[in-house]
């Protein structure tokens, strides 16, 4: 035991002794420049700046110039460069997360211009596909998840949070700036109050909604805010100094303290006043005086209530200070029903409500005349009618055991029909006449609201449209409670022995709200109810209606604002490298610096940090431009180097000697079979695809509803992101895998689907056209001549095999086979 | 402790730094794949430059067991409420440990075993008001080890048991799940799990199961093989012999035939590209995988489904009561898959993101529901494999993170102990009826014999005639504290 001690206790000292430099000195806390050792290489001289033109490396890419070097010094021959097709299947998976046709393979073979590559490039980044394979690696990092919880109780992120999912599409394929992306989704709402598109970025802040406890909502908040964008673990502070990092457990609260006053809500959109159908899950602050109080050993049952925190960043970053300016919002942000839509949307809802409750008497007309007419008596008390008066069999039907004569119970039911046929035609017309007011009450309480929020004091316009709307109000009320109250008095003629007690309590209460109605009319109100068109998140399973309703208030912090700006600060060290890292990981598979989210002291220099503050520099200086990054990475050499391992002398590949092979992530793969097989459903954008009835989906799958409570089996089975932490994928290789690949739905679905594509076209192909194609058209090469008669001699087994099962057309079903077998090629889920 | 422990040992430690698995394998050659793909690695020339080969699945010495069911039960059992009895703890009551006779425990020296993983933290403390045991003891069997009236029948079992009373471990959070399987905590240097040790020495025994398996909630980490690579990952099973995997069976006719030409058309295909990519790591691995992929969809079904068991055995797992069903089946599917050759399976114990155990509080209520969950069905298959002649060849390793402490935390809690715990091993050439090493009178510190985790690991791989340093890769060197030392005193 003792030497085992000895070897821990000399690895821990051993550790201290590094622990005394500076922490502000450590490379990432220091901003990315472009420095020294290459221009030594180069032979110019800084001012040159390869930033402007990239003197520096004599119009070679910066990356291929930065890796040369190194590996020429470590005497390093790289691969030569994959094949043609290999780069082009490369570039698309990595671009668009589907393989190229066949006829994309042959332009691209065919194109011997200096510019080939770079025209596949500039093609792919201007497809629309684009934004959504790279959306999907976005909502990894930033945490997409839907809404869950139980039954209809939302517990866990927010309604049609896929607003969000669109907004990324949408940026990354206009080419947002990265920094504008980040100050949308952090503050969208004090940098745009009123534009709707913009607010749907702060989805991602309403996608941390926790109904039971604001604490673990905020620390997630904490957490990923500074993971995401800063590539820090601030969530190292939450009950003690940072261990390692020059963070004080102040600084976490003063971090939180940024995001205290926040709160989430829905608001109307154009066209639909019911927010559970749709709405846009946005941010706002609610709260903009809660202090912020630091929890002692992160308990939040203990805070240190002597001292409030002020929000706030780690000293160690402050290259600049939170400029915290309050916002005064325009009315439409704090009262969403002036937005211009929220008037059509709710006469529109008016005038349909209308159409129904007409419909309603009139169904209830033609009841009534039925019960009047004694031949209809069967007919009207054995079956339901239209409006809705559902006579019970138990009830109509006599007595089994009754000996009297049946004249006697036949007229009581049909007395009874008739007082429920014409109770029910009383509800329905007194509905309608309810119906009919609400126009006017949309209109009166629109004009009141835009009269009350144009003009700070009330002016004798608004007070008469005030009193307009008021009145209209009341009117409305009281036809509304004597509508209930007929339903209740309809329903309770109707009820059967099971639901009576309940249609007596209803009753009851719809009269004794007539009667409170009655009581306020006579005496005049001096308020209405404005329009709300926005519905505010529980702040708790208990919180009461009339604290939900409450109005928004009038200004918001700007606390978020300022943290967004300082975050895309062009002197903040972090935000840029954090971004190129994941941009880089994605395209190379292995990090520039190894800990993606963890930038702190225990991430040492990285082998090629001129090279990833290089990449920052230039991100900064182009407008955070993601797809000129994309460009710089895959027009390198770099990039295009073969993956082949034979005779490369850097085993760990730390100098990018070959192109790192990496599997198909999930959504790539089953896009990529729907997509081979002719099958993918292009269609962009909207609410989501539920994963269990979509076992064999069309729709591309970032569509895909996803939260802890909704997993797609397909998707988990190839390592799908978690939702609530995922900032590189894992790769793992089961068995498991391979048995979806051979026996799942999708597989077999896609596999018949490409064989008759293939079989097709351009005309009836032959077994040796339709190995070749098929194999091409899956792995993306042509086949090797062993490759071939390997197909070849399959295609006839399965030929054989069919026609002994005398299965019907055995050319076909042998075909799918070897389809189905080229789908679980290693290089088909590969990206090589 | 202090405040600058390293998260990593390989930022200190230059060895480990900068060599992932793929730079062995590419100078190495293959661990594992067909004899058709290694001659065809060797013939181009990519393979042995030096001393050091690859295992053979031969074993370096005599082995005494050919598999290990190992089960964990996550979250940290009481040690003195199971294997430890200390009755001093009823007599010291509500006192703090400086109020009682026994010296030692606070000793600085004793202390530094263990780091702190988080300061402060709400769990993980030591309490220093001493709690009183939850549950008596009597001594079980023969040997006459004492065993508490929470595992009766394991009690009953004690002549089979070797019982190690002075385990320790280095650190006090539940990443210590983690550092029982691989000798390192989970914020350290990433090393393989000993399963997955296990799966790399050794050949198979059946071509159509995978040699390493896990049943029940997984710890943090699924990645078993590290740097040995991803064919080295246990492969997750439930037991529903329904779906005992996921896609376990094609759509649609297709007929068995009809796939073994698809599979072995992407096998040969795969083993095609093996020469332009001969170390690709996730290619080997693919091809394997396919390989077996396709035999399990055959084989597991079988070995889950029970229906031949006699009711008689399916009553010794205690199948017939929903307090032990769901272990109890694991534990039979254990015991099929021995009969057919798997080298390890792996069956934890205990849901949640800590695991079940971790009694916090209410260690009493939780104690005694979860004991009953496992103690018959691990008591009915030591018996079953003694019966059928299985437990000369099979090791039974009945283990958990760390112990808990012997002061109270709350009113009727115990926290995490790393200092001094309790496992046993039985089967394989393992003595039965022995406890060995012993904690303080407290059940505070290992005093006696005290053995790190990885001494497990050493005396599983001696007794499957595996040599732990002839296991390890040339640039993969490991420290001699993650070898361990094999625990003689146990052995037949």
């Amino acid at each position: 035991m003792s030497h085992i001690l000895a070897i821990f206790t000399a690895v821990f000292s051993a550790a201290l002794q590094g622990s005394e430099a500076d922490p502000s000195e450590h490379w990432a806390f220091r901003p990315p420049t472009i420095s020294g050792s290459f221009f030594a290489s180069s032979q110019r001289s800084p001012a040159e700046s390869p930033v402007a033109g990239q003197p520096a490396f004599r119009g070679r890419n910066p990356i291929d110039a930065i890796l040369d070097g190194r590996r020429r010094a470590k005497s390093l021959a790289p691969n030569p460069p994959a094949s043609k097709p290999i780069w082009l299947r490369r570039v698309y998976l990595d671009l668009i997360g589907l393989p190229p046709t066949l006829a994309e393979i042959r332009a691209f073979e065919a194109d011997h211009s200096a510019r080939a590559r770079e025209t596949v490039v500039e093609r792919l980044l201007a497809r629309p596909q684009h934004g959504e394979r790279w959306a999907r690696h976005f909502m990894d990092i930033w945490r997409y998840c839907d809404w869950w919880g139980l039954g209809d109780q939302l517990r866990y992120s927010q309604k049609h949070i896929w607003h969000w999912r669109d907004w990324i599409v949408e940026s990354l394929n206009t080419d947002k700036g990265y920094d504008q992306m980040v100050v949308e989704q952090l503050a969208g709402d004090e940098l745009a109050p009123g534009n709707m598109d913009t607010l749907r970025a702060t989805g991602f802040l309403a996608r941390n909604y926790y109904l039971f406890n604001r604490t673990t909502w905020l620390d997630d908040v904490v957490e990923h805010t500074t993971k995401a964008f800063l590539g820090l673990t601030l969530n190292c502070a939450k009950c003690h100094d940072h261990k390692y990092d020059p963070i004080a457990q102040t600084d976490y609260y003063a971090w939180r303290a940024i995001f205290e006053p926040y709160h989430a809500r829905l608001d109307e959109l154009p066209g639909e006043t019911d927010l559970e159908r749709n709405g846009i899950p946005r941010v706002y602050d609610l709260h903009l005086d809660r202090p912020t109080y630091l929890q002692i050993k992160g308990d939040p049952e203990n805070p240190d209530k002597s001292k409030p925190i002020a929000p706030g960043v780690p000293y160690v970053l402050a290259f600049a200070r939170l400029q915290i300016q309050p916002i005064n919002l325009p009315a439409q942000a704090h009262q969403p029903g002036l937005q211009p839509w929220v008037i059509s949307n709710h006469l529109d809802a008016a005038n349909k409500g209308i159409i129904t409750a007409r419909q309603t008497v009139e169904n209830a007309r033609r009841s009534l005349a039925e019960a009047e007419s004694p031949a209809k008596l069967t007919a009207a008390t054995n079956h339901s009618s239209e409006s809705g008066i559902a006579l019970s069999n138990q009830e109509s039907q006599p007595e089994p055991d009754s000996e009297k004569g049946s004249g006697d119970s036949q007229e009581q039911d049909r007395v009874s029909a008739l007082e429920r046929a014409r109770s029910a035609l009383d509800a329905a017309e007194k509905a309608l006449t309810a119906a009919e007011l609400r126009p006017s009450l949309v209109r009166a309480v629109m004009d009141a609201d835009i009269e009350r929020y144009a003009h700070v004091s009330a002016t004798n316009d608004s007070l008469e449209k005030t009193g307009v709307a008021v009145e209209t109000e009341s009117k409305f009320r009281l036809a509304e409670a004597e509508a209930n109250l007929a339903k209740a008095q309809s329903d309770r003629l109707i009820a059967d022995s099971k639901k009576i007690a309940d249609a007596e309590k209803k009753l009851k209460s719809a009269t004794e709200a007539l009667e409170k109605v009655r009581k306020e009319s006579s005496s005049p109100a001096t308020n209405y109810t404005s329009l709300r068109a926005s519905s505010k998140a529980l702040e708790g399973p208990d919180e009461t209606e009339a604290n939900r309703v409450k109005s928004y208030p009038a200004t918001s912090t700007g606390r978020r604002l300022a943290l967004a700006r300082w975050i895309v600060d062009r002197q903040n060290p972090l935000t840029a490298r954090v971004l190129v890292n994941h941009v880089w990981t994605r395209h190379f598979n292995q990090p520039l610096v190894p800990s993606l989210t963890d930038f702190g002291l225990r991430s040492p220099a990285p082998e090629h940090q001129d090279l990833l503050d290089w990449l920052a520099v230039d991100f900064m200086e182009h407008g955070w431009s993601l797809k000129r990054l994309h460009r710089h990475m895959l027009l390198s050499e770099t990039y295009a180097m073969s993956s082949s391992n034979t005779g490369v002398h850097d085993p760990e590949n730390q100098f990018y000697s070959r192109m790192t092979t990496q599997r198909l992530d999930a959504q790539a793969l089953r896009d990529s079979l729907l997509y081979l097989a002719g099958a993918l459903d292009f269609q962009a954008g909207g609410p989501t695809v539920d994963p269990q009835k979509d076992d064999i989906g069309m729709r591309r799958s970032l569509y895909f509803k996803q939260s802890p409570e909704d997993l797609h089996k397909f998707l988990e089975t190839f390592d799908n992101a978690d939702p609530k932490e995922c900032y590189r994928r894992a790769e793992t290789l089961l068995p498991q895998q391979a048995l979806a690949l051979a026996n799942s739905k999708l597989t077999s679905v896609a596999a018949a689907k490409l064989t008759q594509r293939l079989t097709r076209s351009p005309e009836p192909a032959s077994d040796e056209i339709f190995i070749r194609t098929a194999f091409e058209t899956i792995l993306g090469e042509k086949p090797e001549r062993s490759e071939y008669d390997a197909c070849a001699e399959s295609l006839r087994q399965l030929l054989e095999a069919a026609r002994d099962l005398q299965a019907p057309q055995p050319e076909f079903r042998a075909r799918t086979g070897l389809v189905q077998a080229l789908l679980n090629h290693n290089d088909f889920i590969t990206i090589r | 402790m202090n405040h600058n422990m390293p998260r990593s040992f390989s930022s200190i430690h230059p060895g480990l730094s900068t060599l992932t698995r793929r730079g062995f394998l590419a100078r190495a050659g293959l661990g594992f794949g067909s004899l058709a793909l290694g001659t065809m690695l060797a013939r181009d020339g990519l393979g042995f430059d030096g001393g050091w080969r690859p295992p053979t699945g031969m074993p370096h010495g005599s082995p005494q067991a050919k598999s290990v069911i190992w089960i964990f039960l996550r979250g940290g059992l009481s040690h003195m409420e199971s294997f430890d009895p200390k009755p001093a703890l009823n007599q010291y009551e509500g006192k703090t440990f400086d109020e009682t006779p026994f010296e030692g425990i606070n000793d600085p020296e004793k202390r530094k075993r263990v780091r702190v993983v988080v300061v402060n933290d709400a769990n993980g403390q030591q309490r220093n008001k001493i709690y009183p045991l939850q549950i008596g003891f009597q001594p079980g069997g023969r040997s006459g080890i004492e065993i508490s009236d929470w595992f009766p029948h394991l009690r009953a079992s004690a002549d089979d048991l070797a019982v190690i009373r002075s385990m320790w471990t280095t650190d006090d959070n539940h990443g210590a799940q983690v550092q029982f399987h691989t000798g390192r905590h989970m914020l350290d240097v990433q090393e393989p799990s000993i399963g997955a040790w296990v799966n790399y020495g050794l050949g198979t025994l059946n071509e159509n199961l995978p040699q390493f398996i896990n049943m029940g909630p997984r710890f943090f980490d699924k990645r078993d093989g590290r740097y040995l690579g991803p064919a080295f990952d246990a492969v997750p099973l439930k037991i529903d012999p329904r779906e005992p995997l996921a896609y376990a069976s094609p759509e649609g006719d297709l007929s068995a035939k009809e796939q073994a030409i698809q599979f072995d058309l992407a096998g040969k295909l795969n083993r095609l590209r093996a020469s332009e990519h001969p170390a690709d790591q996730a290619l080997e691995a693919r091809i394997k995988s396919y390989e077996l992929a396709f035999r399990m969809q055959m084989a597991v079904p079988e070995v889950v489904n029970f229906d031949r068991e006699s009711e008689e055995t399916k009553r010794l797992y205690g199948l017939d009561a929903d307090t032990t069903k769901p272990f109890g089946m694991q534990l039979l599917a254990a015991r099929r898959f021995v009969e057919r050759g798997v080298r390890f399976i792996q069956i934890q114990h205990g849901e949640g993101a800590a695991g079940a155990w971790d009694a916090h509080s209410g260690l009493k209520a939780n104690h005694s529901k979860l004991s009953q969950q496992v103690d018959k069905p691990t008591a009915g298959l030591l018996g079953d494999l003694k019966r059928r002649g299985l437990l000369e060849q099979t090791i039974v390793v009945f283990a958990t993170e760390f112990g808990r402490t012997p002061g109270s935390q709350g009113s009727d809690g115990r926290d995490h102990h790393p200092y001094g715990f309790s496992i046993w091993m039985a089967g394989g050439g393992i003595r039965g009826g022995i406890a060995h090493g012993a904690t303080d009178e407290l059940g505070f510190h290992a005093v006696e014999n005290a053995h790190y985790v990885t001494d497990v690991h050493a005396t599983l791989l001696q007794q499957l005639g595996l040599d732990s340093h002839r296991l390890e890769l040339p640039d993969r060197k490991r420290l001699e504290a993650d070898h361990g030392n094999v625990i003689h005193e146990i052995l037949a």
